[in-house]
C-alpha cells in the first residue's frame, strides 16, 4: 500500500461524517505525509496502522464528543489574520507571559477611557443619588422639626387662650368658656403633635439607623 | 510503558509540546515531539489536536512553507490557562504517588480525609 491508496481508503471510510470534518482530517494526514517526506512514506503508513484504525479514531472522537454533522467550524479566519506575516526572528523570542498579559492591558485602557468619556454621566448619576439620599434625610429631620414647632405653637396658643378666656369669664362667661374650650382643643392637638415628634425623633430615627447598620453588616458578612 | 496515558494527560502533553514553540508548530512535528516523551500510536494525535482546537485551547493558521500549505497549531490564552492547571494538578498527583513510593506519605494519618485527586489523569 502506498500513500495514495492509504488516503483513498481513508476518504471512503470517512464518508459518513460531515464534509468539513472529512476535509480537515484528510488535509491533516496529507500534510503529515508531506512533512514526513517521501523517504518515510512506508514508515508512516506502518506507524499509522491501517486506514480503518485511523478512521475509527477520528469517528470515535467526533461521535464521543456528541458533535453531529456540520457541528464543527474551525476558527481559522481569526488566526490567519493574526499570523499572516511570520516573524523571521528566533523561535524562542517572546515568552508566554507577555502574550497572556497583553490582553488585560488593553482591556484596562478601554475601561479607563470609557470612565473618562462617561464621567459626566457617571458624576451626574452619583450626584443625583447622593442628593436624593441627602434630601430624604433632610426631609425627615425637617418634618420632625416642623411637627415640634407646631406642637410648641399650639401650646403657646393654648396658654394665650386660657389666659384670655379666664379674663373674659368675668365680662362674658359664654365667650370666656368658648375661648377656654378652643384653647384646650389646641392643647390636645399640640399634645398629639408632641407625641408624633417624640415618636419620630426618639423611636423611629434610632430604629431606622439600626436597621440600616444591620443591612450593611449583613452585606459585609456575606462577603 | 506500563501506564496508560488518559485523555487529560495526553491533552496536557500536547499543550506543553505546542507551547514550547511561540510561533506554533505543525502536526507531524507535534507527533514526533510527543513520541519523544510517551509511546503512542501516531493515529491518536489527530483527534487530540482536533478536540483541543474545538475547546479553543489551540488555534490554527495556515502558513506557506516550501511551496505548499502547512497548518500550524498555537496555544491560545485559554490553552495556557488550561496548561497551568494541568501542570499544578500533575505536580500534586505525582508528588503524592512519589511520596507513597518513597515512604514519605503517611497513609494512616489522614485516612478518608484526603480524596486522591487526579482520577481524570
Amino acid at each position: 500500500m502506498n500513500r495514495i491508496d492509504f488516503m483513498k481508503q481513508l476518504e471512503s471510510l470517512l464518508q459518513n461524517i460531515s464534509p468539513a470534518e472529512r476535509e480537515e482530517a484528510l488535509q491533516y494526514y496529507n500534510e503529515y505525509f508531506n512533512d514526513a517526506g517521501v523517504e518515510n512514506e512506508q514508515a508512516v503508513i506502518e506507524a499509522l496502522g491501517n486506514p480503518a484504525k485511523v478512521a475509527e479514531n477520528i469517528k470515535r472522537d467526533i461521535n464521543g464528543a456528541g458533535y453531529g454533522d456540520g457541528g464543527y467550524q474551525r476558527p481559522q479566519n481569526r488566526a490567519v489574520v493574526q499570523y499572516q506575516q511570520p516573524a523571521s526572528g528566533g523561535q524562542q523570542a517572546n515568552p508566554p507571559q507577555s502574550k497572556t498579559e497583553s490582553l488585560p492591558t488593553w482591556a484596562i485602557i478601554l475601561i479607563v477611557i470609557g470612565c473618562i468619556m462617561f464621567s459626566p454621566a457617571i458624576l451626574g448619576i452619583a450626584g443625583g443619588a447622593v442628593g436624593t439620599v441627602a434630601g430624604i434625610v433632610l426631609a425627615w429631620f425637617g418634618l420632625i422639626i416642623g411637627f415640634g414647632a407646631t406642637a410648641v405653637a399650639l401650646f403657646v396658643v393654648l396658654l394665650v387662650l386660657l389666659v384670655t378666656g379666664i379674663m373674659c369669664l368675668w365680662v362674658d362667661p359664654l365667650v370666656g368658656l368658648a375661648l377656654l374650650g378652643g384653647g384646650l382643643v389646641c392643647g390636645g392637638v399640640g399634645i398629639l403633635f408632641m407625641m408624633l415628634t417624640v415618636a419620630m425623633a426618639g423611636i423611629a430615627t434610632p430604629a431606622i439607623f439600626k436597621g440600616l447598620c444591620r443591612l450593611f453588616e449583613g452585606k459585609n458578612k456575606q462577603k | 510503558m506500563v501506564f496508560n496515558t488518559g485523555s487529560a494527560l495526553l491533552d496536557a502533553i500536547v499543550l506543553a509540546v505546542v507551547s514550547k514553540e511561540p510561533e506554533g508548530t505543525y502536526g507531524y512535528k507535534i507527533t514526533q515531539d510527543v513520541r519523544q516523551v510517551i509511546e503512542l500510536s501516531e493515529s491518536t494525535l489527530y483527534p487530540v489536536l482536533r478536540r483541543l482546537q474545538k475547546d479553543e485551547c489551540l488555534e490554527v493558521y495556515d502558513r506557506e512553507c516550501a511551496g505548499r500549505n502547512r497548518r500550524y497549531y498555537k496555544v491560545t490564552s485559554r490553552g495556557w490557562a488550561q496548561l497551568r492547571l494541568y501542570e499544578s494538578e500533575w505536580r500534586r498527583y505525582s508528588d503524592k504517588i512519589t511520596g507513597l513510593f518513597e515512604g514519605r506519605t503517611d497513609i494512616h494519618s489522614d485516612e478518608g480525609k484526603d480524596n486522591p485527586e487526579g482520577s481524570g489523569i
